[in-house]
């Protein structure tokens, strides 16, 4: 069986996959449908290599978190027990890349990268789910908008907060005014006559 | 590159279609003939119909309504599909640039100098094409705003370049405002 071999390169990083074509699923020789090994380089770290899960797991990670910061939502992605994960640093320029062997005894290994490296990242991912020659299928959430909820964590609190705390002082201030402004006395006021220069009717009985 | 997917064919929130024309607009600040640039490759990428010329693409662009000359109906949404193609092929082509302006390895004061540059150009573009009473774009011209906003930008069009970028940029752009 012929074992194809393709390359996506993008700047500063370089994603090889190699594998074989399925022929029971009527794949041509040209197409990848087992996955045998894969490795990535990214400039100035370690090479990476793992198996499809491996690959899975890094995608799966990579791609919502780059959707996620088109939207401006800095969130972690990648399960807890999970093979890679993916966060923002606190320069919120960079972003931390954390991988975990499923050897034992190996520690994880921790790659930080800037906002190039991570495009560059995300478009070689990018090919690699979009060429028509590999016939894996691919685990990925689809690119949906954000809900509110998700979106509304972005804004600092205190802007969050600032119309509706204004709002309430706002409020507060006019029933204050209102509360301490004193009334006219009612005696006063009912022995006003109705209108200057008209005389109130008499009943008949006094006529 | 892409035809105009049938799929997805959503309408643009008001706040999507103002990120959508200020993302042409970084892209007219990084190309200096990003104009005749845009037109070429919405045809290179068969959006011929779409935008035959120069003045039809601006008509789809006036949408924003943070523009002097706005137009008041919704942007159609095969329209919307059509600028975020472009975008993303636009996107494509500067990339280089991009990467450039993003990149931590770069030499630190030819970076300062080409953000300098770009800040310099999208300023003048928001202040010669939109509407300077809104305070909006008042927003976009603030000195302390700016920085977040157009690295923002850069990176927007960075990770949506090509047509992988289509539909996370498509998904943004359809992003409630909170």
């Amino acid at each position: 069986m012929q074992k194809n071999t393709y390359r996506y390169e993008q700047t500063a990083s370089l994603l090889l996959v190699e594998g074989y074509p399925d022929l029971s699923a009527g794949h041509g020789n040209e197409a990848i449908g087992i996955l045998s090994a894969w490795r990535l380089q990214l400039i100035g770290t370690p090479e990476l290599e793992g198996t499809r899960d491996h690959l899975e797991s890094l995608m799966s990670a990579v791609m919502p978190y780059a959707r996620h910061q088109l939207s401006g939502v800095g969130l972690r992605f990648g399960a807890d027990g999970g093979f890679v994960s993916i966060g923002p640093m606190d320069s919120g320029t960079r972003h931390q890349l954390e991988l975990r062997s499923s050897r034992e005894g190996v520690e994880p290994l921790q790659i930080k990268l800037d906002d190039a490296d991570l495009a560059d990242l995300v478009r070689c991912l990018d090919r690699l789910r979009l060429d028509e020659r590999v016939k894996l299928t691919w685990t990925i959430p689809t690119d949906q908008a954000l809900k509110r909820h998700e979106l509304v964590d972005r804004i600092p609190l205190q802007r969050r907060l600032a119309a509706p705390v204004l709002g309430g002082f706002a409020l507060a201030a006019t029933l204050a005014v209102a509360v301490l402004q004193p009334l006219p006395p009612i005696g006063e006021e009912s022995a006003k006559p109705l209108t200057t220069g008209l005389e109130t009717a008499q009943p008949d009985a006094e006529r | 590159m892409t035809e105009v997917s049938v799929q997805s064919r959503a309408r643009l929130s008001r706040r999507g279609v103002e990120r959508l024309d200020l993302l042409l607009l970084t892209i007219e600040a990084l190309d200096l003939n990003g104009g005749e640039a845009m037109l070429w490759t919405s045809h290179q990428i068969g959006l011929q119909a779409q935008f035959p010329n120069r003045v039809e693409l601006w008509k789809r662009r006036c949408h924003n309504p943070l523009r002097r000359t706005t137009r008041r109906e919704q942007l159609n949404p095969v329209d919307a599909e059509s600028l975020i193609c472009l975008v993303c092929a636009m996107a494509e082509r500067l990339y280089p640039m991009l990467h450039q302006l993003l990149s931590t390895r770069e030499p630190e004061q030819l970076t300062q100098e080409r953000w300098m540059l770009l800040k310099e150009r999208l300023g003048d573009l928001i202040e010669e094409r939109m509407n300077l009473r809104r305070g909006a774009v008042m927003n976009l011209l603030d000195h302390d705003s700016e920085g977040p906003l157009h690295r923002q930008l850069i990176n927007t069009l960075a990770l949506c370049a090509g047509p992988g970028g289509i539909d996370r940029l498509r998904a943004t752009l359809l992003d409630p405002t909170p």
